[in-house]
C-alpha cells in the first residue's frame, strides 16, 4: 500500500500470522535449561484454621528440590500491596501463602519445586495439613450481619469499605435530597443481582523466574498486563532494588484484567528461583485458574428511582453490596466504587445517593475484570429505567429520550463526581432503534404473542469512562500509581521507525494500532514501523496500562513523540535544503519547501542519515532522530452507545434464542474498524457469558462447584448471536485525534439489554429478570412462580 | 493437573487384555480416553494400571449382520456418524451421536467406552436401552452377553461389569419403527441437562410398541410407565401428553448447578413429547 492515511484503515492485525500458525510464544513455551517446576497445594476448604503443616515426607521424595511452607518464606519477604486504597478502606495485602488460616478454596497453603510437574504434584499428596474447620461466610449480605464469622480478624468485621456517593459534582449542582423521594409522584424499586464470574483467559496464568546470582538479577517471564508495576511491586516484596528485576512478557492468550493483578505464585516462584539458583516455572492448570485467578462482578444492588409522572427522573438512590471474596486484591474495592460512579449513566440525574459496601466472603478474591465495575453500574441503571417505564406505561425508548444528557450539555458533571467529556447519546439511541427496526418489531411482538411466541426487545444505553487516567485525579482517588503512558519513537538511519511502548498487548491489536498511528503521522508505510513491547529493560515505564487507554493515551504519546521527530526533521532538512525552517513542511515522509514551483525536498531517510552521521546538525540538536513523550491525559474520555437486542423465550424450558443484536458505538474517530469491531464482538460475547452462562457457584460450606469447563460454561460461537455494528462519531475534545477507549465497552450493556428483553418478552406474566446469569433453570423457576 | 503414576499396558489381543485385567485388581481400560484421562488428570481416578486396547486391531469394526448392527470396542463415535450400517439399521443411534460432545471428542471417543463409563447425562446408555441393545463382556473366565439395561440401568458412573471384564462389542438390533430423540443442554455439545430417546412402532389401530428411555438423572432409565400409557393408544396428542406426564414422574431426577430436580422433570415432559411426536411421525411413514 502506498497510502499514508493509516488512521481509519482496516489494516489486518500484524499479530495474526504468527498466532494463527501456532508460532506465538507464551510463558508456557519458555523452557530454560535446568528449569524446575512448581506445584501449589491449595486449600480444599472455604474457612479453616491451620493447626500444622507436615511436609517432612514430601521434602525427602525423589526429584523434590524444595518445599515452601509459611516457615520457609524468608522474613524479609513482604506481601504484595493493594494499589487502590480509598479513605476508610481496610488494609490487607496478598500473602504468598495462607498465614495461620485459609480463607477460600484454592488459597495457596504450600508449594513444591521438583524436577517435573508430575513429581511436584506427587509430593503435594504427601504434605499433611491439619485443618480445623471454621464457620464459613458465603453470602455477602450475611457477612455484614452482626455475629457473622469474621474472615480477616484484624478488620474486626467483614466490611472492607463503606463508601458513600451523596450527590456531588465539581460544579456544586448536585446533592442528595431524601425528601424528593418521599414527595415524588412515582418511586420505583429494584433489587438486582449480578453473578460471580470472570475473564477466564484461555491462556491460564503462569510465570518463569530465573535468578542470576552472579549479576544479582532476577529475570521474570510473566504475562502481567502491567509489567513495570509488576516489576516495582515484585522487587519491593522480594527486598531487591528495582534495577535487579527484569520482566519479559511474551504473547498473551487473553488478559481481561485478571492478569493485571499480582498473585501469590509470582512471589513463590521468585523465592524458589533465588533459593535454588535455577529457573523455576509454574503454569496454572485450568482448575487452578478457575479457583485462584481473581473473580469479578458479584454484586447485590438495591435501587430506588424517583420520577415525575411524565417520566422525568428526580433522583436515584441505592446500595451496592460487592461480594469481595476473602480479602482485598490488587485494586481493592475499585470495581464497586466505579459501579457507584457509573450508575447515573446517560441521564440528567442531580439527586443521587449510593452506598457502596464491600463484604468479605469465603471465596476467591474479586478484583480486576474487563469493564471494572462499569457493566454492573450500567446493569443497575438500565434495569431501573425499564422498571420505571413499565410502571409509568411508557415505552422504554421514550423514557430514555426524555432523560438523556443532550449533545450541547458537555462537559457533563455527573452526580457521582465523574466528568463526561463528550457524546451524542440521543443519536446513538435513535440509530440503534432504526437499525433494529424497533417500531416494526414492537408491532410484530403483539401478533407473535398471540401465536405463543414470546418475543422481547431490550435496550441498554451506556457510558464507558475510559482513558485512565489523569495522574493527579488518580492521586486524588487514592490510587498509588500514575495514569500516563510514555512512548519512545526512533527513526533509524534508513528512515524506518521503531515504537517502544510500555503497553502489554493481550489480544487487542496494540502492535497494529500503534504502528498505524505512527505510520500515519510520519507519513510512511505501516510496514516500515516496528513496535517493541514486553521488556521492562527497553520500554517506557507504565503504572496503569489498562482501562481503555491504548488508543487515547498510549497512541497520543506516540503521536506527540512523532511530532517532536518531525520538528527535528524539519530543522535538519532546513540545512540540507538551504532554506529557512519556517519555509518548510513535513508531509508524506518528506521535508519540502512550501509552495515551491519546483519540488525541493528531502526524504525522511535522507534526514535520518544526516541525523546519525551528524556532519552538519543544526546548532543545539544532538545526533539521532528519536523522541520520547510521556502523555498524562488532562481528562478521561467518555465512550458511549446503545445496544438493542431482540430475543425469544421458550416458557417451557427457559431457553433464550436471539433474533437480532444491534450495536451503536461511539468511541470517537476509529483508528482501525477491523480491530474496533473485533473488540466489540469479543466484549459482547464475554458479557453474554455473564448474562446467560457463566457463574462461579459455591455451596454453603464455601466449596467451589465450578472448577472445570464442564461446569463453568463459557459462550462458544453457537451461543453468540450475529451482531450488527454501527458508529456515531463524537471526537473527544481533548485527546489528539479525538480517540476514546473502546476495548471494554462491549461488556457494558449486554447484561441489561438481555435482562430487559427477557422481562419484556414475559411482561404478560410479570416476570422480572433481575438476576444474572439468566440460566434456563433460573428463568423457568421465575416463570413457574409467576404462573402459579 | 498431572495424573498419578500408573503402569501402562498395550495388549495386542483380547486374551492378553483380559489377562492383564484379571491380574490387576485396580486397572482401567483405556479406549478413547475422553472421560478417563481427564479424571486421571484431576487425580479423581488413580488406577494402578492402564490397559490400552487401541492396539487390538480386530475390535475396530461396524457391521450389520442378520438385522443386528455390531460395533467393536474401539470403533470411534465419529465412525458411527458416517456409517451406512448405523444410519440404515439404527438411525436413532446415528442421530444421537451428533449430540455427543464435539467432533474432536467423537474422533477419539468410543461407544463401548461411553457405556462402560456410564455418565448418567450421556446419550448412549439411554439410547441403547431404547434400542434394546446388548454388550458382549469378556473376561479370562469366558464371555457373556448382557443387555444395556442390565449393564447400565440404575447405575451412576458405574456398571454391572466386573473389574476383570472388557466390553468387546455392542450389538444393536435393527430399529423397528420410528424413532425420536430430544435433549436439552446448556450449550451445543454439553452433557445434557435432560434427554429422551424413543422408538415407536404403529399398526392399523395405533401404537403397537414403544420403547422410551431418558438421561440426565441419577442413572439412565427406561420409562416403562410412559411406554404403557402409549402402547395401544392412537398415538394422538392426548396420549402423548399422558405418556410425557408419566415419563416426568418416573424419571429419576436430580439437582445440580445446571438445574433443579423439578426443572429436569419439566424438561422430561417437554422432551418426551418432542421425541414421541418425532417417533410417531416416523413410524407412520414406515
Amino acid at each position: 500500500m502506498t497510502t499514508t492515511e493509516w488512521i481509519g484503515a482496516r489494516a489486518p492485525r500484524r499479530e495474526d500470522p504468527a498466532l494463527i500458525r501456532g508460532r506465538g510464544r507464551y510463558v508456557a513455551d519458555i523452557n530454560l535449561p535446568g528449569t524446575l517446576h512448581m506445584a501449589i497445594l491449595r486449600s480444599p476448604m472455604g474457612h479453616a484454621s491451620i493447626n500444622s503443616i507436615d511436609a517432612s515426607e514430601a521434602r525427602t521424595m525423589d526429584g523434590v528440590h524444595m518445599v515452601i511452607t509459611p516457615d520457609d518464606i524468608p522474613d524479609h519477604i513482604t506481601q504484595f500491596p493493594v494499589v487502590w486504597r480509598l479513605p476508610g478502606q481496610k488494609d490487607s495485602g496478598i500473602p504468598a501463602l495462607a498465614e495461620g488460616k485459609v480463607r477460600y478454596v484454592g488459597e495457596p497453603v504450600a508449594a513444591v519445586v521438583a524436577d517435573s510437574r508430575y513429581a511436584a504434584e506427587d509430593a503435594l499428596d504427601a504434605i499433611d495439613v491439619d485443618y480445623e474447620t471454621l464457620d464459613p461466610v458465603t453470602d455477602p449480605e450475611a457477612a455484614l450481619e452482626e455475629g457473622a464469622p469474621v474472615i480477616n480478624e484484624d478488620w474486626g468485621d467483614n466490611v472492607a469499605i463503606h463508601h458513600v456517593f451523596a450527590g456531588y459534582n465539581a460544579l456544586g449542582e448536585c446533592h442528595y435530597d431524601a425528601e424528593a423521594f418521599d414527595n415524588a409522584e412515582v418511586t420505583v424499586r429494584g433489587r438486582l443481582k449480578i453473578g460471580r464470574h470472570s475473564g477466564i483467559p484461555l491462556e491460564t496464568r503462569g510465570i518463569v523466574a530465573d535468578w542470576d546470582e552472579i549479576h544479582g538479577r532476577l529475570t521474570v517471564h510473566s504475562e502481567s498486563q502491567v509489567a513495570h508495576l509488576f516489576r516495582t511491586e515484585l522487587a519491593a516484596s522480594l527486598g531487591l532494588p528495582e534495577t535487579a528485576v527484569r520482566v519479559l512478557t511474551p504473547n498473551m492468550g487473553g488478559g481481561f484484567g485478571n492478569k493485571w493483578d499480582r498473585y501469590p505464585e509470582d512471589l513463590l516462584v521468585s523465592i524458589a528461583s533465588m533459593e535454588l539458583g535455577r529457573p523455576v516455572k509454574w503454569i496454572a492448570d485450568r482448575r487452578e485458574g478457575l479457583m485462584s485467578t481473581v473473580h469479578g462482578r458479584a454484586q447485590v444492588q438495591e435501587w430506588e428511582m424517583a420520577l415525575q409522572s411524565d417520566g422525568t427522573i428526580l433522583g436515584l438512590r441505592g446500595k451496592v453490596i460487592n461480594d469481595l471474596g476473602a480479602h482485598l486484591h490488587s485494586v481493592g474495592i475499585g470495581p464497586a466504587w466505579v459501579t457507584g460512579a457509573a450508575a447515573p449513566n446517560q441521564y440528567k440525574i442531580a439527586n443521587y445517593y449510593c452506598n457502596v459496601i464491600a463484604a468479605a466472603t469465603n471465596k476467591t478474591p474479586a478484583s480486576t475484570f474487563r469493564g471494572f465495575g462499569g457493566p454492573e453500574g450500567i446493569f443497575g441503571a438500565e434495569r431501573m429505567m425499564d422498571k420505571a417505564a413499565k410502571r409509568l406505561g411508557m415505552d422504554p425508548a421514550e423514557i430514555r429520550r426524555k432523560n438523556m444528557i443532550q449533545p450541547d450539555q458537555f462537559p457533563w458533571f455527573n452526580a457521582a463526581g465523574a466528568v463526561y467529556d463528550s457524546g451524542n447519546f440521543p443519536a446513538c439511541l435513535e440509530k440503534a432503534l432504526e437499525a433494529a427496526d424497533y417500531d416494526r418489531v414492537r408491532a410484530e411482538q403483539k401478533e407473535l404473542r398471540e401465536q405463543g411466541v414470546y418475543r422481547g426487545i431490550g435496550i441498554s444505553s451506556y457510558i464507558h469512562v475510559s482513558g485512565f487516567g489523569p495522574s493527579p485525579i488518580l492521586g486524588y482517588l487514592s490510587y498509588y500509581t500514575g495514569g500516563y503512558e510514555g512512548s519512545t519513537v526512533k527513526v533509524d538511519p534508513n528512515g524506518k521507525a521503531t515504537v517502544y511502548t510500555g503497553m502489554i498487548p493481550m489480544g487487542q491489536g496494540t502492535e497494529t494500532t500503534l504502528a498505524q498511528v505512527a505510520a500515519h503521522h510520519l507519513g510512511i508505510d505501516m510496514a516500515d514501523v516496528r513496535v517493541v513491547w514486553g521488556d521492562t529493560d527497553q520500554t517506557p515505564y507504565t503504572g496503569f496500562g489498562s482501562a481503555g487507554s491504548r488508543s487515547n493515551v498510549a497512541a497520543v504519546a506516540v503521536i506527540r513523540a512523532v511530532e517532536e521527530i518531525k520538528a527535528k526533521a524539519v530543522r535538519i532538512g532546513a540545512g540540507m535544503l538551504e532554506a529557512d525552517a519556517e519555509d518548510l513542511e513535513y508531509a508524506d515522509g518528506m521535508v519540502s519547501v512550501k509552495g515551491a514551483e519546483e519540488m525541493r525536498s528531502v526524504s525522511l531517510a535522507q534526514v535520518a542519515q544526516q541525523a546519525y552521521w551528524a556532519h552538519a546538525l543544526p546548532e543545539g540538536d544532538q545526533p539521532f532522530l528519536e523522541a520520547t513523550y510521556v502523555y498524562d491525559p488532562p481528562n478521561f474520555t467518555t465512550a458511549s452507545g446503545c445496544h438493542v437486542v431482540v430475543l425469544d423465550v421458550d416458557t417451557n424450558t427457559g431457553r433464550i434464542t436471539f433474533r437480532n443484536y444491534v450495536i451503536v458505538d461511539d468511541c470517537g474517530p476509529v483508528i482501525n474498524p477491523l480491530l474496533v469491531e473485533g473488540q466489540i464482538h469479543g466484549g459482547v460475547a464475554q458479557a453474554l457469558g455473564g448474562a446467560l452462562l457463566e457463574e462461579f457457584v459455591y455451596d454453603d460450606e464455601g466449596q467451589l462447584l465450578t472448577t472445570s469447563f464442564m461446569d463453568y460454561l463459557l459462550p462458544s460461537f453457537t451461543d453468540v448471536p450475529d451482531m450488527e455494528i454501527h458508529h456515531v462519531v463524537t471526537p473527544s475534545p481533548h485527546t489528539d485525534g479525538g480517540f476514546k477507549g473502546m476495548g471494554e465497552a462491549g461488556t457494558f450493556p449486554p447484561g441489561a439489554a438481555v435482562a430487559n428483553a427477557v422481562t419484556d418478552a414475559l411482561s404478560h406474566l410479570g416476570v422480572e429478570a433481575d438476576e444474572l446469569p439468566i440460566t434456563p433453570s433460573r428463568l423457568w423457576s421465575l416463570i413457574q412462580e409467576a404462573t402459579r | 493437573m498431572k495424573p498419578a503414576a500408573f503402569e501402562y499396558h498395550a495388549p495386542e489381543s483380547v486374551d492378553d487384555a483380559v489377562g492383564l485385567l484379571s491380574g490387576h485388581e485396580d486397572a482401567k481400560v483405556l479406549a478413547g480416553g475422553q472421560s478417563l484421562v481427564p479424571m486421571m488428570s484431576f487425580r479423581l481416578a488413580r488406577p494402578a494400571g492402564i490397559v490400552d486396547i487401541n492396539g487390538i486391531s480386530d475390535l475396530d469394526y461396524i457391521r450389520c449382520e442378520d438385522g443386528v448392527v455390531r460395533i467393536g470396542a474401539t470403533a470411534r463415535q465419529s465412525a458411527l456418524e458416517e456409517s451406512g450400517e448405523v444410519t440404515g439399521c439404527a438411525p436413532l443411534l446415528a442421530e444421537a451421536t451428533g449430540h455427543v460432545g464435539h467432533r474432536a471428542i467423537r474422533n477419539r471417543g468410543t461407544l463401548a467406552g461411553s457405556l462402560a463409563h456410564n455418565d448418567p447425562a450421556s446419550e448412549y446408555p439411554a439410547v441403547l436401552m431404547a434400542l434394546g441393545a446388548s454388550v458382549t463382556a469378556v473376561s479370562s473366565g469366558g464371555s457373556r452377553v448382557l443387555s444395556v439395561e442390565d449393564l447400565a440401568g440404575g447405575h451412576f458412573l458405574s456398571t454391572a461389569l466386573g473389574s476383570d471384564e472388557l466390553i468387546t462389542e455392542v450389538s444393536v438390533p435393527a430399529q423397528s419403527g420410528g424413532h425420536g430423540f430430544a435433549e436439552f443442554s446448556r450449550r451445543h455439545g454439553d452433557f445434557a441437562v435432560a434427554g429422551v430417546a424413543a422408538v415407536v412402532s404403529m399398526n392399523g389401530s395405533g401404537v403397537e410398541s414403544a420403547s422410551i428411555a431418558a438421561f440426565g438423572g441419577t442413572s439412565p432409565a427406561r420409562l416403562d410407565e410412559a411406554e404403557t400409557a402409549l402402547v395401544g393408544s392412537d398415538g394422538g396428542s392426548s396420549a402423548v401428553a399422558e405418556a410425557a406426564a408419566r415419563a416426568a414422574s418416573q424419571f429419576p431426577a436430580t439437582d445440580d448447578i445446571h438445574g433443579s430436580a423439578d426443572y429436569r422433570r419439566a424438561l422430561i415432559d417437554v422432551l418426551t413429547r418432542q421425541a414421541l411426536q418425532q417417533a410417531i411421525a416416523g413410524a407412520q411413514e414406515v
